[in-house]
């Protein structure tokens, strides 16, 4: 397959993991384009992933996970790119499975295709409040759009030409994974979602308590009711 | 009193209405749309639904007008704060911008004149 793919990774103050993960994505015969969006880091993580030959984009301020995506997409659509690939510089995400994602964008003309933790079989043990707030938004999702998409946080996704123009100009900065499933609807993008391998964190614990997780849901179903009015 | 509860009440409704609008057409983000989507919803209640109200000056021992200009006051005064916390992050990122800008400047003389060279 000949098409240009850009993986995107997103990363703030991961100077641990992220030259692996550029290394892992390199080590691939597919031969995608890396990127970093380093999201004005406190520590090395430009340096690292650089060493490790990645192109690297430096923000002048912080500002979180949205608006590092859609600096991806941006840098995407400029670049000429037939689609991308997100993938988070903690390493969480096998660089392996890439090619699951990116397949179906190009033989099944979907726009966007989810990997998750979910569905299928997986030694991936999500933690039981996070796994339940998973579960509330993906049951809103698909009572308010038909969305049947079960990990609706997972932010391991590819994009083809069409969803990475669309969401370049226009990406949700609060809860990207979550309400863009919502946009992608509105837009009437093909969504699908397969199976993928992720590993457990390696470095520090998950600052995701059962109390931030039941907070972090509730927010996220109110600004999902928000942008249900929305002109799209 | 039922007058200005009726009033105070259609009023609100038009507010939560218009502030809809504002979020459908994107001229106002979520983030500070559920705040004043709240507040509209709050004195809506408040005005029509009666016993409330009741239950309201029973507690606090003021009437329904009063309680009314409470309320907003106190949703004003939190307003008007994060307003100033949220200017005060953008003057911040503006000045980070500035001198980035400025920098980006120099270096592109810099490179314009090497090129000349």
């Amino acid at each position: 397959m000949n098409k240009r793919i850009v993986v995107i990774i997103p990363a703030y103050n991961e100077e641990k993991t992220v030259g692996e993960v550029v290394r892992g994505v390199k080590a691939l015969s597919q031969g995608f384009d890396v990127v970093v969006i380093n999201d004005s880091s406190r520590d090395k993580t430009a340096q690292s992933a650089e060493a490790a030959g990645a192109t690297v984009i430096e923000l002048p301020y912080n500002l979180g996970i949205g608006g590092a995506v859609q600096t991806g997409f941006k840098y995407a659509v400029m670049n000429g790119y037939d689609g991308c690939v997100q993938v988070d510089g903690d390493g969480q995400h096998p660089p392996e499975e890439i090619t699951k994602l990116v397949d179906p964008l190009f033989v099944n003309d979907y726009d966007i295709v989810i990997g998750s933790r979910l569905i299928g079989q997986t030694n991936y043990r999500v933690p039981f409040m996070r796994a339940l707030g998973i579960r509330i938004i993906s049951i809103f999702l698909r009572v308010v759009c038909g969305m049947a998409v079960k990990d609706t946080t997972s932010g391991f996704r590819a994009l083809n030409r069409r969803a990475m123009a669309f969401f370049a100009m226009d990406y949700p900065q609060d809860y990207p994974e979550p309400e863009s499933l919502l946009f992608a609807h509105r837009k009437k993008f093909k969504v699908m979602e397969i199976s993928i391998e992720m590993k457990d964190r390696e470095h520090g614990v998950s600052s995701i308590t059962p109390f931030r997780a039941a907070y972090y849901m509730t927010k996220v179903l109110l600004a999902m009711t928000i942008d249900l009015f929305r002109e799209f | 009193m039922a007058q200005a509860q009726m009033l105070i009440g259609i009023l609100a409704i038009v507010f939560f209405l218009f502030t809809i609008e504002f979020i459908r057409k994107r001229h106002l983000r979520e983030e500070y749309a559920i705040l004043w989507l709240s507040m509209s919803l709050a004195i809506a209640l408040l005005s029509l639904w009666p016993g409330l109200v009741a239950l309201l000056s029973h507690l606090t021992g003021l009437f329904y007008v009063s309680a009314v200009v409470v309320i907003v006051f106190i949703f004003l005064i939190s307003v008007l704060m994060h307003y100033s916390i949220v200017i005060s992050r953008i003057k911040e990122t503006n000045k980070e911008l500035a001198q980035r800008y400025a920098l980006l400047e120099l270096r592109l003389k810099e490179l314009e004149r090497s090129r000349e060279n």
